[in-house]
Formats: C-alpha cells, structure tokens, sequence
C-alpha cells in the first residue's frame, strides 16, 4: 500500500499533474471535493457549529447575506489544505522515522526530510491566521467590515494553498529518494545528495515568499509556481532517467526496465492519466474547457466543479486574484513546462473562476493595480494608540498593523484636513483623531469599554462615509 | 468613489452640476428632499460611485454656515445617522444591547457634527441616553418636536 501510494505521487508529479478526480486519501492541495461525515471533526474549528465544511450556500441562512458564502468558500479552501498538509505532514513523520532508504545513507538525508517537516509549522499559523480571522468575520455585524476581514485572509490562504503544493513536491522527490537509495545503489547517494540540493534551493525563494505571508510577494510567487513545478517536474525526470540509467550501466537492465515499467503500470492502470508529451503544446491554456464536471483537458478532470464554485465566490470577493486562481489551475491541468507567459486560461474557464469586469476593476483600483500599488498605506487603526486598542482585542491576526489601506494623494490630504473647499476648515482634525473622538464619544455614551467587533463596526461605518474600501493590507509598525 | 477619484479637480463644481441636473438650487434642498436617507445613500444618489458621504456632507456645511444653520443641520444629520441605526424607530426595549447601539449611533453623530456644535451634540447625546425617547420614536426630519427641544435653533 505504502509502496503504491509512493509510486502514485511519482507518478503524479512526472505527469505534472497534481490532480485527480475523487481519488481517496490522495494527497494533492487545491482540487476541491466536498466531505463526507468521515472527515476528522477536528478539521472543524468552527465553535457551536458542526456544518461547517458541507451545506455551502444551502439558503436560509439569516444575517449577513453575501458574506456568508465567501466565509463558507474561505473556510472550505482552509480545510482543503488543512487536511492535504496533515497527509504530508504524516508521511514525512514516516520518512523521518524510517531506518533503510533516506533514512539510511549514515543520515545525510535527514536534512532534506527536515526541511519538508520544517515547512508544516508555517503552514498550519496562516490556516490558522486565516481561520481566526474567519472567527472575527463572523462576529462584525457589519457586511462590508465582514467582507474586509474575509479578504484578509487571502494571501494567507494563497500562500497555504501553493505552500502545500509546493511541499507536496517535496515530498514526492523525498519518496524518490528514498526509492533511489533503496534500489539504484548504482546511483551514488552524492549524487543524489547533490540532486536534493540542487533541487531544495530550486524551490528556496518561493517557499520563503510563500512562507511571509507578505500580499505582494506571496501573488508574485504564486504567479511564478507553474513554471517552477515545470523545473521540478524536469528535475524530476532527470534524477529517475539518471537512476535507470545508472542500473543499466551497472548490469542490471532487468531491475531499470521493472522500475520504469512499473510506474507506467501503475500510471495506467490507477490513474489513466495522459502523460504530457515532451513537446508540449505551446500555448498556455489549450483544451481547458469548462464541463458540467468542472474544468477539463479533453476527457480528464482538472478541477472538479464544486473546486471551481469555491474560487469563483473567493474571486469575485477578493479574497484571491485571478492570475493566482489561474496559475494553480494551470499547475492542475500540467500545463507547466511551458515557459512563463502572463498566465491567461482561455475566456470561458477565467469567467467561470469568477474573473469578469467588476473583478478586473477592483484589481486595477485595488492593492495590486498600477497607481494604487505605489499610493501611501495608512493605519485605518491610529498607530499612535496602539496600546488602547490592544487592550480591546486587536492582537495577533486582528493587530492594527493588519489594518492599513492604500489612499490615493488627493483623497489622503482630504482626509487629513487638507484639500480644498473648507474641509479644512470643518474637519480641523486628521481622521486619527476624528475615529478616536469617535470612538472615544462611543464608550463615554454607552459607559463601558467597546468591544472589538464594536469598533470594527464604527471604523466600518466611517471607512463608508469617507469612500475608503474596506481592503486592509499589512503594514509597517513605526 | 472607492479610488479616490471622487476627490480630483473640482469636485464640488461636480457636485453642484448633479444637485442642479436634480432639479434643486442648493445641496440643502437637495438633502431636504431626502430627510431620513443615511448619508451614503444620500451622496449615492448624487451617482453611483461619483462622492463620498464626507464631501456631500462638507457641502451642507459649507452652506448652513452661509445661512445660519448649522443646528438644523445638526438635527439633520441625527436623523439620518438615526434612521441608519433604527429604521422602525427608537427601540422598545432599551436594553444593554440597544443602549449599545444607540451610543455608538450618537457617537458618530458627534463625529459628523461640526465643531462649533460638537460640545452640544455631546450634552444631547448624554440627554437622550439618560431619559430615552418613547419606543418607537423615528424622527422624519430637523424639525421635529423632540429634537427641537433637544437642539434648540440659537442661530435664528
């Protein structure tokens, strides 16, 4: 079973395909399936609430209207990759323990297997970053306010989502290893020492993007993940035809051919996946058609239906991008050797993952569009008073520093008492002020301390009034 | 106005050009015409998308100052920001929860008042909350009994 599930992701990884229709127990990150009542209820983080991962969208549900399915479609994206990361988190404790094959070679290879378990650790804070926030989302009794916290957690779930695709990777030329070590010993381990290095600093830049969880760098490494996963997938095959080679060399024709046999054995007979042609077609995106069953290249299912809901409601509310959305697709479809283009899946497969006029408005006058990229961040949440609202819960995921938006020049001076037309005049104070009058009046008047959901409501109301959208972005503690 | 753009050139020119395309001579006729619409909504009828709430409402000051009558504004803005918070009126039971709400609803109210009027709208705040209004009480513009006594006219 081990030896079959190894040879799987083998296989799955030389196809450069890391998706598979309702396969069990796979272990890839992105392909959406709902779950059933199996599924460990610790998955469910959620409190006094045990429908969380099924019954998206299913109506009557009170309050909140639009926000409700984003948070269902954000929580539902969490626990994909929740439960992926567990499967590779388990399977690297097996590979740590393992005394024969990359456990053996006097431990060397210890280093690579580390760093795979090293990566789990960041993977599970921004699942748990974005679930939190999630939590707070649900509490702000304001939809717009809900919205904002909901896309917070975007590049948190994006940088999870190809975070875990990437250690899936890993783990794949761990299993290769390991299999190498074992069977090719005509395949020296410092070679394949190297081979790992080689391929562990291939992967270095992008899991250190991923891993800041920084908005910026996160979109730009998710971006560039197909054209890497191409690099590993050449790596790949360049270490397996290096290994059979090897044992050609060294005499045993026999054991290179059963190696090389049995993965296309298994190939066809429990996956029928189609292996990319070595030459590729060229363009980026062809044979991408939507179906009824989700999205497909000719027969086969690149990403199921229910996945492609789940990312067209994260699209349409920010909480992803496109070009994101259209990369991991892309990773799912195989279409990674080619090298980098801008990226585009053909019209019919953009629109049904959400992409439309709206989407590429708020991206053009949003964080990642051309003028508003360079537009000063400013802390909604004075920075100056730092101290008192942390004493109302904003700390961790919710600390004001996760609270700055981009502010055009013009719109800026107004707020602060500048611009034209005696705004100046009426509203001497900067908007630091005028939101701290504020929420200062609030607690005077209601005679207690607010709460933090209390406060998001009165930022909401004022962010409202002012024209400022509710897309926070990280920023500097000064 | 989510990019900012409401904010470039001259916008109050802009702004007078939609009042008058309306029908109306002045904003305050404008908003008069809408007495209990929040004020988003009121600069929302202004376009879609064209002014923020925050520059509709500097130019209902730039004329109350003009004519002396920043309180009726005052009262104003207290039914809408009230009509926002409580669309079937005061609330019948006053408990911790509505008190909340009612305070935040005066809070930024004070923020939305002008500051020659702000220590006012702070002694109405406190008036209302420490004998609330009947149940039910949905004031339908600056004119009304309750608010007129609350936030008497000084200017006229």
């Amino acid at each position: 079973m081990r030896a079959e599930a190894l040879l799987l992701s083998v296989v799955v990884l030389t196809t450069g395909c890391a998706s598979l229709p309702a396969e069990p127990g796979r272990r890839e990150g992105l392909s959406y399936m709902p779950r059933g009542a199996g599924e460990p209820e610790r998955l469910n983080h959620r409190r006094g609430s045990g429908e969380v991962v099924t019954g998206v969208a299913s109506g009557g549900v009170s309050g909140g209207q639009s926000a409700t399915p984003t948070r269902q479609a954000v929580l539902n994206a969490a626990n994909e990759v929740r439960t992926s990361t567990s499967g590779i988190s388990n399977a690297l404790a097996k590979l740590a323990a393992r005394k024969a094959g990359i456990g053996g070679a006097s431990g060397v290879f210890t280093r690579y297997v580390d760093h795979g378990s090293d990566q789990v650790p960041w993977l599970r804070r921004a699942l748990g970053s974005a679930t939190a926030l999630v939590d707070a989302a649900e509490e702000v009794a304001d939809a717009d306010m809900e919205l904002g916290l909901l896309r917070m957690t975007g590049p948190r779930l994006q940088a999870a989502m190809f975070g875990d695709m990437l250690l899936s990777a890993w783990l794949d030329f761990l299993n290769l290893a390991d299999v190498v070590l074992q069977q090719c010993p005509a395949y020296s381990a410092e070679r394949l020492f190297m081979d790992m290095g080689r391929v562990q600093r291939m992967m270095e830049p992008t899991l250190a993007a991923l891993a800041s969880q920084d908005p910026v760098r996160v979109e730009a490494a998710a971006t560039t993940m197909p054209g890497l996963m191409g690099q590993l997938t050449h790596e790949f095959g360049s270490i397996r035809e290096g290994a059979r080679t090897a044992m050609e060399r060294s005499g045993q024709a026999m054991a290179a051919a059963q190696f090389v046999e049995m993965l296309t054995l298994v190939s066809t007979l429990k996956l029928s996946l189609p292996r990319l042609p070595p030459a590729a077609p060229a363009t980026v995106g062809v044979g991408l058609v939507v179906g009824s069953g989700g999205v497909m290249a000719g027969s086969r299912l690149v990403v199921s239906a229910e996945w492609v809901e789940m990312i067209r409601r994260l699209v349409k509310a920010g909480v992803i991008s496109v070009p994101v959305v259209s990369a991991a697709v892309r990773i799912h479809a195989g279409q990674v050797m080619m090298a980098q283009s801008n990226g585009d899946l053909p019209q019919g497969v953009r629109e049904a993952l959400g992409d439309g006029p709206e989407v590429r408005g708020m991206r053009e006058t949003g964080r990642a569009g051309a003028g508003m990229s360079e537009a000063p961040k400013h802390h909604v949440l004075p920075q100056e008073r730092r101290a008192w609202f942390e004493q109302r819960g904003f700390t961790g995921d919710m600390d004001i520093d996760h609270f700055c938006v981009r502010l055009e020049q013009a719109q800026h001076e107004a707020i602060h008492g500048g611009g034209d037309w005696r705004l100046g005049r009426t509203w001497p104070k900067e908007w630091n002020q005028m939101i701290m009058s504020i929420l200062r009046d609030a607690e005077t008047a209601a005679g207690r301390m607010l709460t933090r959901d209390a406060i998001l409501r009165l930022v909401a109301r004022e962010m409202r009034r002012y024209g400022i959208p509710m897309n926070f972005i990280p920023g500097r503690r000064r | 106005m989510s990019d900012g753009r409401s904010w470039q050139g001259n916008w109050p020119a802009r702004m007078y050009e939609r009042v008058r395309e309306r029908g109306f001579t002045s904003l305050t006729a404008f908003a008069d015409a809408h007495p209990t619409l929040p004020l988003v909504e009121l600069a929302e009828e202004l376009g879609k998308d064209s002014f923020s709430a925050v520059q509709v409402f500097s130019g209902l000051v730039d004329e109350a100052e003009r004519s002396c009558q920043v309180t009726r504004l005052t009262r104003g803005q207290l039914v809408r920001e009230l009509s926002e918070s409580f669309p079937d009126g005061w609330p019948v039971v006053f408990d911790d929860e509505a008190r909340l709400e009612a305070a935040m609803t005066l809070a930024s109210w004070i923020g939305f008042t002008p500051e020659t009027h702000k220590e006012r709208a702070r002694q109405v705040t406190a008036a209302l909350l420490a004998r609330p209004p009947p149940p039910g009480w949905r004031p339908l513009g600056p004119d009304d009994e309750l608010l007129r006594t609350l936030l008497p006219d000084e200017e006229a």
